[in-house]
Order: structure tokens, then sequence, then C-alpha cells
């Protein structure tokens, strides 16, 4: 048979990331033009929503980054919220309590989020645990730790630790003036995150392992993949990702605090999965956990904005994410169907 | 008056493929009808649309006269029929028991009568005459017997219609007869039966008709004791292809040994020990379960080994994983293509680059021109039927995806030396199984050595120059392929 050669556009049209674009664009051309009518004075056009909007995306992206790699593998990792938390608490303590000037204070908080990781990784890799299992148990571990950590010279557990210090605040709150337009330091940060793993996932050789790991792991072993040294890889850079998350947080709220992140603990997954990596493995790619993300921020900033209330707002984003789970499975039903298996 | 089930113009459309178009025949009850077809012809979709896994663009399927409605597998096997499907669709980690009779588990009081459950199972091993016990779950059985699970969970539905796509492709002679026992049977007591395969052998043993499928269309239909294999091919492929084996341009000179296995053991093998050079083509024969596979996984470094020596181009090697074997220029195309060969739901070109991923860098970045090549290349001298290298694995024909892996573990970027096949022409049609056989003698001529296992046993000891028999973990014989005739290789594979 000749082989015709696939073009670009047909890639493009085909993808999830395609989706995903269309239901942005609905989002924000919804909100814009409803919000003004919904609630009087309620403007979501307006230079402010996207910085806020873009601010919002900083933390959750990274962790979005780690888990969404992960994901594709076939793994996944639930304890990212706390490692955040935990790096964030190891900072806090670090500058106020014991001195160390900031740049020390994150390092050593990055590495303990890398040796997090690497724990994971033995769990999983050597201890023949479930990921989800190794995980879960590392969350719980990883929080009686914090308490630990949080407890001061007088024996008081401190939920948060406050902390004052010009070089971290400064660092954290900078921002790239175009025009009248400040883009935030961080939101430059993530971009660089996004295109670096995408570009990792979509056209590295490592990248490709990953999915054909995810896809199936005997036949990846059979063909010279090292899954194992992949898998470790894959954890600690989870870990490490989402202990730079939390340092953001602590450095934006100038507090570490045990329930940092808290809110956000499935929300890099949430994302990932919206974007078309499906916990099986295989497939997705950061696009489309990009643009999941992109959709989650902007739907809850929307509802911020009409004035909708928190609760709502949660079951609202509940409701989006059961909305695009279900869709997920229709259209990967509907793909299977079409294949007969 | 016999029943009888009828296709009427039957068209099913994939996007960019028309699978099957205006296909009409009759197949009749008490009578066994083969299907047969190149692969891709579209087989394994017609029988699709019998068990209502995929419906139909056009046409009509009817049963003695009344039009069938088949919009779910379930409506299927209530209107009385059964489809054994080329890959298996047990469920693993269900024991056999629940396999067989799952959807029909017998209750007692809303609660599965496992006594009754196990009774029936029994009464069916035994009519079948397996090894096996009723409480095993089926990924502790050997892909033979889940085959046989899968048929005799067919059977026992006791369907007017039963299908059977590529059945023998996992089995070996002995299950092998015990399968056609059992269709002899459901032919005697009237049944409709239609059997797909790439054998010759078994269509003319245990078929009355034959209906031949070209590229989607219906070409003939032919009484199986008035045709001859020669006529049967020229329908199927069109064209006379000759005699496949005396037809071979095979390797003449051989060069160093290659490889050399010294008192190789572990949990499956007792002390395997043989030699092999360079340029030539070493047929490895015998029963399922007889260590042949362990053997090569064990060679490759997919399993552990307990003791013994393996010296690999003059040199001791241990290989600790696949990686380290490929590295050294091994290469095993697994037997499982499904478990251990395809990643399904990525692209032909994915499948194939997969061991050269490294050779295909441009900068850090993988070369998508030099990748869609390579998978444009295999896809070309392997005649894989597909309009695009992107298309998902998933989606080809049975045949098809066994080429694919043929077309990873062969590519040109692979710098082989030993090239293990474990099954290669599994599923395969005639006419490409004659340009595979070729391949492997030229794959010698270059130099490489070759370890061909098959259980079809007249290709083995056709294209191998040294046949070594395997039983039970232990090398019994070692014979040239003048001396390997099938008598002399059964009398050693079943050795004791
Ligand atoms: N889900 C699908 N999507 C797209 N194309 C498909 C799909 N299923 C089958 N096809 C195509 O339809 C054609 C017929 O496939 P089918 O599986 O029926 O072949 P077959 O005769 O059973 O071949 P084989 O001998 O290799 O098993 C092939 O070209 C195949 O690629
Ligand atoms: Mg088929």
């Amino acid at each position: 048979m000749e082989q015709q050669r696939v073009s670009r556009l047909q890639r493009i049209v085909r993808s999830k990331a395609f989706t995903l674009f269309v239901l942005l664009a609905v989002l924000i051309l919804g909100f814009g033009f409803l919000s003004p009518v919904i609630k009087r004075g309620a403007m979501f056009f307006h230079s402010n929503t996207l910085k806020t909007t873009l601010q919002d995306l900083s933390i959750p992206a990274f962790l979005a980054i780690g888990a969404g790699c992960l994901m594709v593998s076939g793994s996944l990792d639930f304890s990212q919220a706390r490692v955040g938390a935990f790096g964030g608490i190891i900072v806090a303590a670090g500058i106020q309590w014991w001195g160390l000037n900031w740049g020390a204070a994150i390092i050593i908080a990055l590495a303990l989020s890398a040796i997090i990781g690497l724990v994971n990784a033995i769990l999983v890799n050597e201890l023949k645990f479930q990921p989800f299992i190794a995980t879960m148990a590392m969350s719980s571990v990883i929080y009686s730790v914090m308490y630990l950590v949080a407890t001061d010279r007088t024996g008081q557990i401190q939920s948060t630790i406050n902390f004052t210090n010009e070089g971290l605040t400064k660092i954290i709150d900078w921002n790239l003036k175009i025009g009248s337009f400040e883009l935030p330091g961080t939101v430059l940060l993530l971009l660089a995150a996004f295109v670096v793993y995408g570009l990792l996932l979509s056209k590295t050789r490592f990248g490709r392992q990953l999915y054909l790991i995810g896809g199936n792991a005997t036949a990846a072993r059979l063909s010279g993949i090292d899954a194992k040294k992949t898998s470790y890889f894959l954890f600690i850079n989870c870990s490490v990702l989402s202990g730079l998350a939390g340092i953001i947080y602590t450095g934006r709220t100038r507090q570490g605090s045990l329930l940092a992140l808290a809110n956000d603990q499935f929300t890099g997954m949430t994302a990932a999965i919206l974007g078309g990596i499906s916990f099986g493995g295989g497939s997705g790619g950061m696009g489309g956990a990009f643009l999941g993300l992109l959709v989650i921020k902007t739907f809850s900033k929307g509802l911020a904005i009409i004035n909708v209330n928190t609760y709502l707002t949660n079951v609202l984003s509940g409701a989006l994410l059961l909305a695009a789970l279900t869709f997920d499975y229709f259209s990967q039903r509907s793909q299977r169907k079409r294949i007969g298996i | 008056m016999d029943k009888y089930l009828e296709f009427t113009g039957i068209g099913k459309s994939y996007p960019g493929v028309k699978a099957l178009d205006d296909i009409s025949f009759r197949a009749e009850g008490g009578k066994v009808l083969a299907l047969l077809g190149e692969n891709g012809a579209g087989k394994s979709t017609l029988l699709k649309i019998m068990s209502g896994d995929q419906q139909a663009n056009e046409g009509t399927v009817s049963l003695s006269g009344e039009t069938l409605s088949l919009s779910s597998p379930a409506q299927a096997i209530k209107a009385g029929i059964s489809v054994i499907y080329q890959e298996r669709q047990l469920i693993p980690s269900m024991s056999v028991m629940e396999n067989v009779f799952l959807g029909a588990l017998p209750s007692k009081n809303g609660f599965i009568d496992y006594k009754k459950l196990r009774a029936d199972t029994v009464a069916l091993i035994e009519e079948f005459g397996l090894p096996i016990l009723p409480e095993t779950p089926a990924m502790f059985l050997s892909i033979a017997h889940q085959q046989m699970v899968e048929i005799m969970k067919a059977y026992r539905r006791d369907s007017a219609v039963i299908a059977f796509d590529e059945p023998t492709a996992p089995l070996t002679d002995t299950e092998i007869s015990t399968l056609f026992r059992i269709i002899r049977e459901l032919r005697g007591k009237g049944k409709i039966v239609i059997y797909v395969s790439h054998r010759l052998k078994e269509i003319f043993e245990i078929t009355d008709e034959i209906v031949v499928l070209k590229d989607g269309r219906y070409v003939a239909t032919l009484q199986t004791s008035a045709t001859s294999e020669p006529e049967l091919i020229a329908a199927m492929v069109g064209r006379d292809i000759g005699d496949t084996y005396a037809n071979l341009s095979r390797n003449e000179k051989y060069g160093d040994v290659l490889l050399e296995v010294r008192g190789l053991t572990t949990d499956m093998l007792r002390s395997v020990s043989f030699n092999i050079r360079a340029g030539e083509v070493v047929g490895f024969a015998g029963l399922v379960g007889s260590g042949r596979t362990e053997v090569m996984r064990a060679i490759f470094g997919a399993d552990a080994i307990d003791s013994g020596e393996i010296k690999f181009d003059g040199e001791t090697v241990k290989f600790r994983a696949p990686k380290d074997a490929i590295e050294r220029g091994v290469a095993l195309c697994p037997e499982d293509r499904k478990e251990q060969g395809l990643v399904l739901w990525r692209s032909i070109e994915d499948n194939i680059i997969m061991p050269v991923l490294a050779k295909l860098k441009k900068g850090i970045f993988l070369d998508p021109k030099a990748s869609e090549d390579l998978a444009i290349n295999e896809v070309e001298r392997y005649s894989i039927k597909t309009p695009t290298v992107d298309k998902i694995v998933a989606e080809l024909s049975g045949g098809n995806q066994q080429k694919v892996i043929l077309g990873r573990w062969t590519n040109k970027l692979m710098k082989t030396k030993l090239l293990i096949l474990d099954e290669p022409t599994k599923g395969i049609d005639v006419g490409t199984k004659a340009e595979i056989y070729q391949m492997v003698c030229d794959f010698a001529k270059q130099g490489m050595a070759v370890i061909f296992i098959s259980s079809e046993l007249t290709e083995v000891i056709n294209v191998a120059d040294r046949i070594l028999v395997m039983h039970d973990g232990e090398i019994k014989g070692d014979l040239t392929r003048e001396e390997a005739t099938e008598e002399n290789v059964l009398a050693l594979a079943m050795s004791e």
C-alpha cells in the first residue's frame, strides 16, 4: 500500500489539545460577555483578571507537570501537596528559627523533597508497592514529620510559621514590566517549565520511553527500555517540583503552613487528566495539561468574578471535573468500540 | 431442514479503510466453513459483526431466514452465536470456572452456586481432556490452556453458530487434536461452524467448504474436497507463490561459533547446552511448555539464571536486562504479541522504533523524519496494511500486528548478530510467510545467527538448517535438516 505522510494539520485537529482549546475559548468568551450581565460591575475582561489567573496558576502548574510525567508512564504520586507544604515549612523554619539565609533554606527544602521522591521510588520499584499505596503512606509520614519540624522551642506546635525575609520576597514577587502590564516572574518560570517538559515529553527519547512504558511496561522492558531508572527520575522530579510549588506558596504568603496546598491536592492530577493524560498511562502531553490547568483556573476565576460563593464554586469545579472525566470515558469507549477491543 | 447462517451484502468501513465490501454467502448447519484470506482481508471483522461487537454499515445477517439484530454481544449470544476471538478475552484474575460460565453463573438463593459451578466445569474439563483445575486463575494457565478455556466458554453455551478466529495459533498438536474432535462433534450435532485459519493443512483436515476473501471482497466458495492448495493460494493471493520451502535460497557458509550455552539451569530448565554458529538458522521444536521460550528469555536477560554459562561473540556474558543483550546485538521477537510485544495504543511508528530510540537522535531530540522513514521502510518491507504509520497498532488486523513486531526486531538500524524469533509467523498469511522464510535465510546470509521457534513442525524442519528438540526443560536431540522428519522430531519431543 502506498504510504501517506501524516499532515501536521490532521495531527493537531485530532488531538485532545484542540478540544480543550475550544473549551477554553468558550469559557473565556462566556464569562467575558456574561459577567457584566449576571452581576453589575463584574468585569471578566480586565487586565487584572489575566494577571491574577496566571499568578494562581503557578503553584498547581508545578504539581501538574510532576504528576503529568508520572501519569504518562502509568504511575502516580498522591504525596504532592504534603511535599509542597513540607518544603514550605522547612523554608519558613529555616529562615525564622534556624537562622539560615533564604538560599540555603530553599536548597535544603528541595534536597529533602528529592529524598522523599527517592523513597517513593524505592517503595514502588524495589518493594513493589502500588504507587497509590506507597505515596499515600508517604503523605502521612510527611505530615507527622512536619509536626515535629513545626514544634517550637516551648514545645508548641505552630500550624503556621510566619517569617520575614526581604531577599526571598523580592525574588518571588518580582514582575516583568511589559508596558503597563506586569507579568509575574513565577509565571515566566512556569511557562518555561511547561515548554521544557513539553519538549522533553514530545520530542526526546526519554519522553518517548515514558509513553511506551505507560503503554506496556513488559514490552518496553523487552525492547531495552530501562523502566526502573525512568521511574526513579520521575518520582524524584515530581517531588522536587512539588517542593518548589510549596516554596513559591510560602514565599508569596510569607508563612509556612501545615495545610499549604491542601486545596491543590488534586489540581495537578485533575489538570493532567483534563489534558488527556489518562490514569492508565501512555497518552496525553504537557500542552494538554497546561490547557487543562487554564480551563480549571479560568473556570474558578470566572465564578469568583461573578461572585459565586466558595462552596458553590467547589461544587461547580467538581462538576467540571466529572464532566471532563465523563467526556474522556465516552471518547475512550467509543474509540475502543470502534477498534473492537 | 438444517439451519443456515446467511450474510447478505455486508459492508463495513473504518476511517480510511473499507474492511468489508458487499459480502454475501451462506454457512450451513452440519458443516464446517473456512474463511480464508490474507492478513487484513476482513475475516476477523466479519466475525466481529456476527458477534455483535461491531456493527455493519450495510447488509444483514440472518439465521435460517430470520434477520438478526446484532447491536451488542449480548444480543448475538442470545440469538445463538458464539465467537472465539483471535485475541483472548478471559478475565485474568478470575478462576477457570468463573471464566467458563461468565454471564451464566449458576445461582442458588441469590448466591453463586459454587458446587454446581465446579461440577459443571469439571465435566467440561474432562470432556476436553485437559490437565487443569477449575479453581486456577486464568492468568496462571499457559497460553494454550487459556485458549482452550476460551473454547470451553463458547462450547458450553450450546449455540447454533460457533465461530473460531485462528484458534490454533497458540496451541500445539495435542490441543489441536482435542479441538478438532470437539469441532467434529459440533458438526455432528448439526451446528454451523465457521473456522478462520492461515494454516492450510488444518483447513483441509477439518473444513467442508471454503469462502475466500480478498481486500474485503468475496472471491469464491470452494468445496474442500474438490480443491487443492495451489488453487486456494491462487484464489487468496491472486498469484502462484510456488513451493515455499523448495524455493528458499539458503545460506551455505557458516562463520565461527557465535553463541555457546553451557549448563543453563533455571526453575524451568535443566542443564541446557548448545552452540550456534554465525550464519546458521537453528530451529527449536518441542511441545508447549517444553522450555523453548524460557531458554530464549534466559539468553536475552529477561529472566534470571540459576546456573550455567553463556558465551556470546567470544566472551562470557551476563545480561542483567534485555537492554544489555540488545546492546550486544541480540534481538528477541517475543511469542505473545499482546502482552510482551506491542504497545497497542501507540502508533506503528512508535512500536517499530522502540529498541533503536537511541539511534534516532538529532541533537537532544528524536529525529521525527528519520523515525518516520524507518517505520515506513518496515511497513513496506512487510507490506503492513495501513494508510499511515501513525495509525495505532490496536487498529490493525492480527497478522499485521505480528508484522509490526517483526519490523521492530529486524529494522535496519538494529545491529543484530543473533536474532531470536519466537513464533514469528503466528497469524501470518501464506504469502507473507513465504517472504518471512526467505528473509530469515537472507539474514543468515548476512552473517546473522537465527533461532527460529515454532509450534508448526513443518515450518521448523523446513526452514532451519539444524533442529534442536526440547522436552521438559531439556534438549533431547540435535538434528540436521536431512535427519529431521516429523516422526523423528515428534518422537524426541515426547520422549521421556
Ligand atoms: N478498529 C479498526 N480501525 C481501523 N481499521 C480497522 C479496524 N479494525 C480492522 N481494521 C482494518 O480492517 C481491515 C480488515 O481487518 P481484519 O482484522 O478483519 O483482517 P483479518 O482478515 O482478520 O486479518 P488477519 O489475518 O491479519 O487477522 C484491515 O485493513 C484492518 O487494518
Ligand atoms: Mg484476524
